[in-house]
């Protein structure tokens, strides 16, 4: 039957249903666009016979096809539109700059994408709030206070805070931070909330 | 909604306190404070009285409803009616969360109290579930949820919306030809 | 409660499918056993127990949903469309009789969403078809609300084992409630914690290296 490969993407994309990015299927896509472009010209030539000779017989058969070729496009479409609603999300848990195997996941159109994402997204949080903007992916929930106490999971290097101190981001090693400096590197995985 | 925010929303309620120092009025946006005397009791926000209490700045004194005499009325007034009775305080629940981790010394019979806090949430849960479930059986099409604070609709919000506009398709069924007719989907 | 970023496409639910949800593509795939009333000529080759080279008129065949959607027309005697088993009136009886025994994961797993599709073919079943799963739907209402309100901290694979696609999400909406409440209660969510996708990713990685 025809659009197999259409929903091997789908599939593929339903099975990560936490909202991982697969590995952009590059193969895939190109195999469901050669299908595509063999029903349409089959079509072709079918129209044009059913046209010329009459043959409306024919029909039923190009109907056929014609819904292949819709059921291709809606897959593909859905694939990468829902692949977008993922990259978009990456933004919000990991920050504006993506580890590289994530990366490696997404095509050269899916990097721009992302690319554009992030700068709107900080054009708008720099026009909030007044001079210095608002970063809106910060205290995702009403913070209790506005210090923490952390401990680092990894080694991390060294780390700037508002006053200008540096700090030893070292593995096991605890500190007292400001809470807005920390919650993105705990969202990575770097640094640990110790609840009193 | 995260219960958190729910909780943030909770702690806008005013609260008596009795502080141990002096200021004068302070003017916010939210509206004046103050003016603080050692010994004279001032509403203050359930935010801010967390914050001067937990600096052992003062000493709050609890709702007039945080009372293990007046929660057992409103226990057994609870068990006793179908229908969700009046609380006396939309954030109940919050607000005996908050008061009892951070101010349990200001607080008489503060274990009493919270479970019957727990009692009165328990019934009304269970009552939410039990309406929720005729609600679907009879298919009514509206319902009144009278009384029921922020947090208990919080808990059940997207459960219930869901299972009613799931019920709401599948009754569209039934009514043949409001479908769209010839589908564009593929 | 754990904010998720991504939240997919929902599915239309009823007659109507959401065109980008990949929950309504996957049951657009579900099959549906078909007669054509008409001869589809050059496309032989698609079913393998003959060797002409048209598909006959009267030729039995499965043919995906979304296909039997795209070809079925009202007027024209395109396509005949045959109900599943599970939609017919022995099956129907059963599930009037108790909808809650009846393992709808095995039977569906789109029991709803599918029931809902066949009534684009007119059957003149349609109007019993229409009423079974709504029926359905009613009748263990109560039953997946209590499973998702009441299992908290627990293996809930046993619960949802039965459950239908639709009634799965049902489960989890009412769990992720449960759940946050439950957090909150124990003064679990003011404590920042890493997040699931970047758990997740890791997991993975590091399931990549060891295999």
């Amino acid at each position: 039957m025809f659009c197999e490969k259409a929903i091997e993407l789908i599939r593929e994309l339903h099975r990560m249903g936490d909202g991982q990015l697969p590995a952009f299927n590059e193969d895939c896509i190109r195999q469901v666009l050669e299908e595509m472009k063999a029903l349409y010209e089959q079509n072709q030539s079918d129209v044009n016979e059913a046209k010329s000779e009459g043959r409306s017989e024919l029909i039923p058969t190009i109907k056929f096809r014609h819904c292949c070729l819709l059921r291709n496009q809606r897959c593909i479409a859905a694939y990468l539109y829902d692949r977008l609603l993922r990259i978009r999300a990456l933004r919000w848990e990991y920050g504006s700059v993506l580890p590289a195997t994530i990366r490696f996941h997404m095509c050269a159109e899916e990097l721009e994408w992302f690319n554009q994402y992030k700068k709107s997204l900080a054009t708008y949080m720099r026009s909030l709030g007044g001079e210095e903007g608002l970063d809106i992916t910060q205290d995702m929930k009403p913070p209790k206070s506005l210090y923490i106490e952390v401990r680092c999971l990894k080694d991390h290097g060294e780390f700037e805070i508002d006053d200008g101190t540096v700090i030893l981001l070292k593995k096991n090693s605890q500190h007292f931070l400001p809470r807005w400096k920390c919650e993105q590197l705990i969202r990575l995985g770097v640094l640990e909330h110790v609840m009193s | 909604m995260d219960p958190s925010e729910v909780e943030f929303l909770a702690e806008k309620e005013i609260v008596k306190i009795i502080p141990n120092f002096s200021l004068d009025k302070i003017y916010l946006i939210g509206g004046d404070l103050g003016p603080f005397n050692p010994g004279l009791p001032v509403d203050v926000p359930v935010w801010l009285a967390l914050n001067l209490k937990q600096r052992q700045k003062c000493r709050i004194v609890p709702p007039e409803w945080m009372d293990v005499e007046k929660l057992e009325e409103i226990r057994e007034q609870e068990r006793r009616e179908d229908a969700f009775t009046p609380i006396p305080n939309p954030h109940y629940m919050e607000l005996t969360k908050l008061l009892l981790n951070h101010a349990s010394d200001n607080i008489p019979k503060a274990d009493e109290i919270r479970t019957l806090v727990k009692d009165i949430w328990d019934t009304r849960i269970a009552k939410l579930r039990l309406s929720a479930d005729s609600f679907i059986s009879q298919q009514e099409a509206h319902a009144k949820l009278d009384n029921l604070t922020l947090m208990e609709i919080n808990t059940t919000r997207t459960f219930l919306l869901d299972s009613l506009n799931y019920m709401y398709k599948l009754r569209s069924n039934m009514q043949p030809g409001t479908g769209p007719g010839k589908t564009q989907d593929y | 409660m754990d904010t998720q970023s991504y939240m997919p496409v929902p599915p239309g639910v009823g007659t109507e499918e959401n065109f980008f949800s990949l929950d309504d593509i996957l049951l657009s795939q579900e099959r549906l056993p078909c007669r054509t009333e008409m001869a589809f000529p050059r496309l032989g080759f698609l079913e393998k127990s003959n060797d002409s080279q048209d598909i006959p008129e009267g030729t039995k065949m499965e043919m995906p949903l979304w296909l039997a959607k795209g070809l079925y027309e009202r007027k024209r005697r395109v396509l005949a469309v045959e109900l599943p088993k599970m939609y017919r009136e022995g099956w129907r009886t059963v599930f009037s009789a108790d909808p809650t025994v009846v393992d709808l994961h095995k039977m569906g797993p789109y029991y709803y969403g599918l029931g809902s599709q066949l009534l684009h073919f007119d059957s003149p079943e349609n109007t019993e078809i229409a009423q079974t799963v709504l029926q359905t739907f009613i009748g263990r209402f109560r039953r997946t609300m209590d499973s998702s309100q009441n299992a908290y901290n627990e293996d809930t694979s046993a619960l949802v084992e039965r459950l239908d696609c639709l009634e799965r999400a049902l489960f989890r909406a009412g769990q992720s409630g449960l759940n946050g409440f439950q957090s909150w209660e124990k003064g679990r969510t003011s404590h920042l914690t890493a997040s699931n996708l970047v758990i997740n990713y890791r997991k993975r990685k590091i399931a990549e290296v060891q295999s």
